[in-house]
């Protein structure tokens, strides 16, 4: 039985991970009792909420100054690393490459580079080269989304279709006239969609910046939590949460605005189609509109301290010791055993995240669950609505709340080590995939289910035989995209006390063992690149026209 | 009597206001029948086929099965009545990626329990797999058995939809103009292959081929604009009645 086979091996491969990894599950319930104690009431005191004000204006201005910051870089690189333009002679698929070629893989390569070192990593650095402050989180937050805007902005430039670009360099246009007049109006709503996209998980990331020393809420959540301040964690927690949704809030509208049919529900751009504009009443006049956009980039970047921007004068020598790395044998010996952490961690953490994903997406299905083809007693229907709305509400708490801050949460329960990374992660993935599994189970097409329902099949009845037959393949790549990110994110719930290669690294920066540091970076961009090319290996190719892989990652990242 | 309609109506919602697609539907099919509709398109076959399957509840008027109103029923006492109509719709939709098997196999969910079905899917028992082969023999596909239903021609997922009703098993088959997609040159193949499967059961076609239904049932019934202007057995049709039901709608 192949099937029974790869269930073992699925098991071994997961009991190995527990074990191999020193992943003891010890509740502590005294601990944890006392922490949700702690949590009520809230702090409102108004010197508090002054505090809480400003964290979130810091970290909406690092978010902000951090995405335009992204744009700014990844726009060139995106450019640079798309393989259609750079191609020797007419613009065609299955030319020799020439010289150029090579540069635009090479850019590609710094792209990937820039997007596998997570942000907390380059923020640490910057910490440390910049001194504490915003300003270190800005510039993590914009390096590291110009490597993942880069990469979707490559893709989305190749994924046009080829015809326009080869009818206007035979007619003499230059490459970049080419991608100005035939690739930029096809993309650029995809492009805006998915800038837009990366803004959401910046705003996420700004607020985890604050665990290494950048300033906004993160830091106030850290500091609470460590001065066993709880009642003030809720507060932050509340306001946190929040500033997510309303931003998710506004970017989607911003998206639906785009184009309401070209976004899929969990983000997929089907076509490339114009961008709608505004027009009415409620639009603002472009002058007062451009005034306002100007001040909120300025408050935006003096949040984020570039207005007291002082280059420190320690900064080259510290870039400087960095090499060259440390490769010494018995180093990298060592390293073996926080490497494996991680990847035990990653996949734990996934596991966790499938299985409670799972259990929370069937209850978010709309289409099971509000489905009122058929008739039903009011309470039945009743308890039905009541379970969806519940099943969501969790799904986007969880998924709101920062990974780090999981790991906080999760240190308390099961106290400091990699399963309270693992846990932490799972629960953050849930919430990720549990609404991503849902939204598949609703996009499915519902006429097989129909000629199910027709011959007397129970809706579970059609959800296993319908809805996951044609849900499987999607609902498999973004479970491994999801694991691209979790290995990502597993290196550095280290940082707060999530055992693996990232408590590694904050040991050896805070030490001051810079070669050392070097080559952990340099182990996690080895690591995660070959997860990437591990999980693309197994993840179908996409469909004609869907969104190409580098783009949904980011919609599995938060 | 199987099949009761009395002043059944139904009401489609469209942008001018609602419109209707069936109108004062009075009928009476005995077990056994063979019945053919017949009427230009959007005469209302489609929707008495779905108020028929139980799919559908009337907007107007009420539905008897077997003496039931098919209104007042429970969402279980409507599962046991669908489980013993068979459709096979104009365009089947088959679940694109299981097996011609296994879409064969889905006419037994309605009598299995959810673990049953479960099981059905993840490992099927030698039973299960002698079931949907003999089907798909009946129905001449079984070489196809294992491809994915999407990699089937339109022809050959119709027949393995009607494989699917033979493992349902259903006592009441209704059929939506099987054969409309089909290449001309199968649909004869097709026809002798429905109405052998409907042999013993009840059957109501509504079909697209004029000749087809004369030739075929003893009842036939002329739909229009959503009301019911014959209902005759086939020796008394004229093809007078014939010219005027499909008539009007190119007169105004």
């Amino acid at each position: 039985m192949r099937r029974a086979a790869l269930a073992t091996a699925i098991g071994a491969g997961l009991a190995l991970c527990w074990w191999g990894a020193g992943l003891h599950a010890g509740l502590d319930l005294h601990a944890l009792s006392g922490f949700a104690r702690g949590l009520f009431p809230p702090d409102l005191s108004p010197a508090f909420l002054r505090v809480v004000a400003v964290a979130m204006v810091r970290t909406l201005g690092i978010a902000v100054a951090g995405t335009v910051l992204a744009v700014g870089l990844g726009l060139p690189l995106g450019l640079l690393a798309t393989p259609a333009l750079w191609r020797r002679g007419p613009l065609c698929a299955g030319e020799r490459p020439g010289p150029s070629a090579a540069l635009s893989w090479a850019f590609a390569a710094l792209a990937r580079f820039l997007r596998a070192v997570p942000d907390l990593v380059w923020a640490l650095f910057f910490v440390v080269g910049f001194g504490l402050g915003p300003l270190p989180g800005t510039l993590a937050v914009g390096i590291n989304t110009a490597g993942v805007l880069g990469r979707v902005y490559a893709d989305l430039f190749e994924a046009v279709p080829p015809g326009p670009v080869l009818s206007l360099h035979a007619s003499g246009a230059s490459r970049l006239q080419a991608f100005a007049a035939a690739i930029w109006p096809q993309a650029a709503p995809s492009v805006l969609a998915y800038t837009l996209y990366a803004f959401e998980c910046n705003v996420r990331a700004a607020a985890v910046l604050g665990f290494v020393g950048a300033g906004g809420i993160g830091q106030e959540i850290n500091l609470s939590m460590r001065l066993f301040e709880y009642g003030q964690v809720t507060t932050l927690l509340f306001a946190f949460v929040a500033l997510v949704l309303a931003t998710d809030a506004v970017s989607r509208r911003a998206r639906g605005r785009l184009r309401r049919n070209a976004v899929h529900g969990s983000g997929v751009m089907r076509t490339p189609v114009p961008v709608e504009t505004r027009q009415g009443r409620t639009a603002l006049p472009a002058r007062l509109t451009a005034v306002l956009a100007v001040v909120l980039l300025a408050v935006a970047f003096q949040q984020a301290g570039f207005l007291n921007l002082a280059v420190p004068a320690h900064l080259g020598r510290f870039a400087a010791q960095l090499f060259p790395p440390d490769l010494s044998p018995a180093f990298l010996l060592a390293l073996i055993e926080p490497l494996w952490q991680t990847i035990a961690v990653s996949i734990l953490g996934t596991a966790i995240g499938i299985a409670l994903g799972a259990l929370l997406a069937l209850p978010a299905t709309a289409t099971l669950m509000r489905d009122e083809r058929d008739p039903d007693t009011a309470a039945a229907r009743a308890l039905r609505t009541a379970a969806y709305l519940a099943a969501r509400f969790v799904l986007a708490l969880l998924r709101s709340i920062p990974e780090l801050v999981w790991v906080l949460l999760c240190i308390v329960a099961f106290g400091l080590g990699p399963f309270a990374g693992a846990a932490a992660l799972g629960l953050h993935t849930a919430g990720v995939l549990g609404k991503l599994y849902a939204e598949t189970l609703e996009e499915v097409p519902e006429a097989p289910g129909e000629e199910l329902r027709a011959i007397g099949a129970r809706p579970l009845q059609r959800l296993v035989w319908a809805f996951w037959p044609q849900a499987r393949e999607t609902l498999l790549s973004y479970t491994l995209l999801r694991w691209e990110t979790n290995l990502r994110l597993s290196t550095v719930i280290g940082l707060v006390g999530g055992g693996g290669l990232g408590l590694a690294l904050y040991n050896d920066v805070q030490l001051g063992w810079y070669p050392q540091a070097a080559t952990l970076v340099l182990v996690i961009y080895l690591l995660v690149v070959a997860t990437d090319s591990l999980a693309g290996r197994l993840r179908s190719p996409p469909a004609a026209g869907a969104a190409p892989a580098s783009a949904l990652d980011l919609v599995t990242a938060g | 009597m199987i099949y009761e309609a009395r002043r059944v109506g139904h009401l489609y919602p469209s942008r001018t206001g609602a419109v209707a697609s069936l109108l004062d539907v009075e009928l009476r099919i005995e077990k056994g029948e063979q019945v053919a509709l017949l009427g230009p398109s959007g005469s209302g076959k489609s929707t008495l086929l779905r108020l028929l399957n139980a799919t559908l509840r009337p907007g107007s008027g009420q539905l008897r099965f077997e003496d039931r109103d098919l209104a007042a029923l429970s969402r279980r006492e409507l599962r046991q009545v669908r489980r013993r109509i068979g459709t096979v719709f104009q365009h089947p939709s088959l679940v694109p990626s299981l097996s011609a098997a296994q879409n064969a196999l889905c006419g037994r969910l309605g009598s299995w329990t959810l673990p049953r079905a479960l099981r059905a899917l993840l490992s099927p028992t030698a039973e299960d797999g002698t079931l949907a082969q003999t089907a798909l023999e009946k129905v001449g596909l079984a070489h196809k058995a294992r491809a994915r239903a999407d990699e089937l021609s339109g022809g050959q997922q119709q027949r393995v939809a009607i494989a699917r009703v033979l493992v349902q098993d259903p006592e009441v088959l209704l059929t939506d103009e099987p054969f409309s997609a089909v290449d001309p040159s199968l649909q004869k193949q097709l026809a002798e292959l429905l109405f052998d499967v409907a042999r013993g059961r009840t059957l109501v076609a509504a079909l697209h081929d004029v000749e087809m239904a004369l030739a075929y049932f003893p009842r036939v019934i002329g739909l229009q604009g959503g009301r019911i202007v014959f209902d005759l057995p086939t020796a008394q049709v004229s093809s007078g009645l014939i010219e005027r039901l499909y008539a009007t709608r190119a007169a105004g």
